[in-house]
């Protein structure tokens, strides 16, 4: 009954709901509509791109899971939810495709000036998995914020240098700022699911927000998609 | 040289074997393609791979090289998909 009532009516998990819901179909429409685009060209820029996209669809679904499940078993703080075991299991693949989310959108802007080897990017798949596995097993999800924060950084400073590199023929544009507050927003949504709640009306503002980017990220797609 | 400008070269050969009826020699191509042999060969290797162009013997005509369906895709959609890349930073 429980359930039932904060499912209807508004609040913390129903708000949730609707936002991971449209986030879900934002990420979702942005992987279909580039399917035949990449089928055609095999461009491994569009690959990374939508793989990110895929990988959103699938985080924000386990981020209202667990949310489902806070609510269920009534839940108040992440060491007790790391306690069941399919708690356990839903956050291992929440924190494996949230990582790889971001490490996707951002490679698909750097690839170009990597030397990628063939076992590069399923060695990636394997250290993400390790590092939630690990973040799991000694209770600590600040090891797996952290490793986001390194590889946005990482990225981030190796996007710099190569723009530097080009000496001002390619500039930091508009998607730079846009992947930037994604990110920041990312780790707000992260902080705020497994360190601390945050106030409601913060978490409002924080889930509007992202719901915003991944909307301006779709337009900016469908337009060009649309296009062909 | 980056990948916008690989993308525009696939276009390129792409272009020729369509003009040329779909079909064309391996020599002509090489040479209306401006490319060095290795770079030709790598292009063609890659254009293969994907599936955009196939290689077929003939008794009359020799050797062949044939745009495919998936290669007239590439050209229709060519446009976008660069629009595309440029606009995500790809």
């Amino acid at each position: 009954m429980v359930v039932v009532e904060n499912v209807l009516f508004p609040n913390t998990f129903g708000m949730e709901l609707i936002y991971s819901f449209v986030i879900i179909v934002c990420s979702l429409l942005v992987y279909f509509s580039t399917k035949k685009m990449y089928e055609v060209s095999k461009y491994p820029g569009i690959r990374y791109f939508r793989m990110s996209f895929l990988f959103f669809a699938i985080t924000y679904f386990f981020k209202s899971f667990i949310s489902f499940l806070f609510l269920v078993f009534d839940i108040h703080e992440i060491i007790e939810f790391s306690a069941l075991f399919f708690g356990v299991l839903t956050l291992f693949f929440f924190m494996y495709a949230s990582t790889m989310a971001i490490f996707y959108l951002l490679y698909s802007v750097v690839w170009k000036n990597f030397k990628e080897k063939k076992f590069t990017i399923p060695l990636i798949h394997i250290l993400v998995l390790i590092i939630s596995a690990w973040s799991i097993l000694v209770n600590e999800v600040r090891i797996l914020l952290g490793f986001q924060v390194f590889i946005f950084l990482f990225i981030a400073v190796y996007n710099y240098l190569s723009l530097k590199k080009s000496k001002g023929t390619k500039k930091p544009g508009q998607l730079h700022a846009i992947y930037l507050f994604l990110f920041l927003f990312w780790m707000l949504n992260l902080a705020d699911l497994l360190i601390s709640g945050f106030d409601p009306i913060l978490e409002i503002l924080i889930s509007m927000a992202s719901i915003g980017l991944f909307l301006i990220i779709l337009y900016k797609v469908v337009k060009n998609v649309g296009s062909s | 040289m980056g990948k916008r400008d690989k993308l525009e070269i696939m276009r390129d050969i792409l272009k020729v074997i369509k003009e040329n009826h779909g079909h064309i020699k391996m020599t002509p191509l090489l040479r209306k393609s401006n490319l060095s042999s290795k770079r030709f060969a790598d292009y063609k290797e890659e254009l293969l791979q994907k599936e955009l162009i196939q290689e077929i013997e003939e008794k009359k005509r020799g050797k062949q090289i044939l745009i495919t369906t998936k290669g007239m895709e590439f050209l229709e959609k060519y446009r976008a998909i660069v629009n595309f890349v440029n606009e995500f930073d790809l």
